[in-house]
């Protein structure tokens, strides 16, 4: 079984490779086909919103859930 | 400070920071107005500078924590600095992977070595140092303070981050809020990005209290377990049961 330790810092490496890695494609995507209609170059501003926004709520969401899984385990400890 | 006034500052303060929150992304994607030179992707502004404003706020308190723990010594003020360092790597990282996917459209690139990319990278990485020197040594005492020093001279690194687009050749704008001429934008704009700021700092100060709040804990947790073993630690300056 996984380390549980290692989970988070593995989601947030895969998570924060595919944030690069999805405009790319969308970049490639668009050379491949040449110049983009303005339809696509809108769709890939809202994907570099997303994806920036998402990660930044990933981040806090990681560090709120952090916070209580520590204080779980703090306070089952003093109750023993 | 008690620790039930903490943990309830920190769940006020969370609820204050959620709502502002919900606000100024209701402001952002429906709200405010378009920039007309970027487009959309200028919306990332909403989150990039009040994530920069809190992450110099975050190690703004581990520099000062840090001097009052060199000084005194008190524990307390240790964990205070561990919780805001916390926070300010979590921000300086949304800082370095918001700032990436702007720049990708507003300037045709990811990422460039310009002065104040690179010194928000060093200080990333000053502060990652910041926690491992607090973990390299067997003497947790000794670690604690190579890391208070460490955090104060990552925060000598904040004025110079501010101040590298005036003195240096560099592709990012000039500053457009935290001017002394009041800001240049959009008043639309400049209210988003003021509630942004609020809620952010809001977010940050509740989860940095609730974390602060878990430290005094496991604290805690170790005193007793040592006494449990029959090895009471030798109290340090200025602790004090919470």
């Amino acid at each position: 079984m996984m380390n549980r330790g290692l989970l988070t810092p593995l989601l947030v490496l895969l998570l924060g490779g595919a944030a690069f890695l999805v405009p790319g494609l969308l970049e490639a995507q668009a050379q491949a086909t040449g110049q983009p209609p303005e339809g696509a170059r809108q769709m890939r501003h809202f994907w570099h919103v997303f994806i920036a926004f998402g990660i930044a709520w990933l981040l806090l969401f990681g560090w709120a859930v952090s916070i209580a899984r520590r204080l779980a385990r703090v306070e089952e400890k003093l109750q023993r | 400070m008690s620790l039930r006034a903490v943990r309830w500052g920190g769940i006020g303060l969370g609820v204050l920071g959620v709502g502002l929150t919900i606000l100024f992304h209701w402001q952002v994607f429906f709200w405010v107005p378009t920039e007309a030179s970027m487009g959309i992707v200028q919306r990332i502004f909403y989150i990039h500078l009040p994530a920069a404003w809190v992450a110099f706020f975050a190690f703004g308190i581990v520099a000062i924590c840090s001097a009052v723990y060199l000084w005194l010594g008190e524990e307390k003020v240790d964990h205070a600095a561990r919780a805001a360092a916390e926070g300010g790597m979590i921000f300086t990282t949304i800082v370095l992977t918001s700032g990436p996917l702007w720049a990708r459209l507003a300037w045709g690139t990811w990422w460039t070595w310009e002065p104040r990319l690179t010194l928000t990278l060093l200080l990333w990485f000053i502060y990652l140092g910041y926690f491992l020197v607090r973990s390299s040594t067997e003497n947790r005492e000794r670690g604690r303070k190579f890391a208070a020093v460490v955090g104060i001279v990552g925060a000598l690194n904040i004025p110079l981050i501010h101040m590298s687009v005036l003195w240096f050749r560099s592709l990012h704008p000039q500053p457009v809020v935290a001017r002394t001429d009041g800001p240049q934008l959009h008043p639309d704009m400049a209210t988003t990005v003021f509630t942004a700021l609020g809620a952010w700092t809001l977010v940050f100060l509740s989860l940095f209290l609730l974390r602060y709040g878990v430290a005094r804990l496991e604290a805690q947790a170790e005193r007793r377990e040592a006494e449990g073993r029959g090895m009471a630690p030798s109290p340090q300056p200025g602790m004090t049961a919470p």
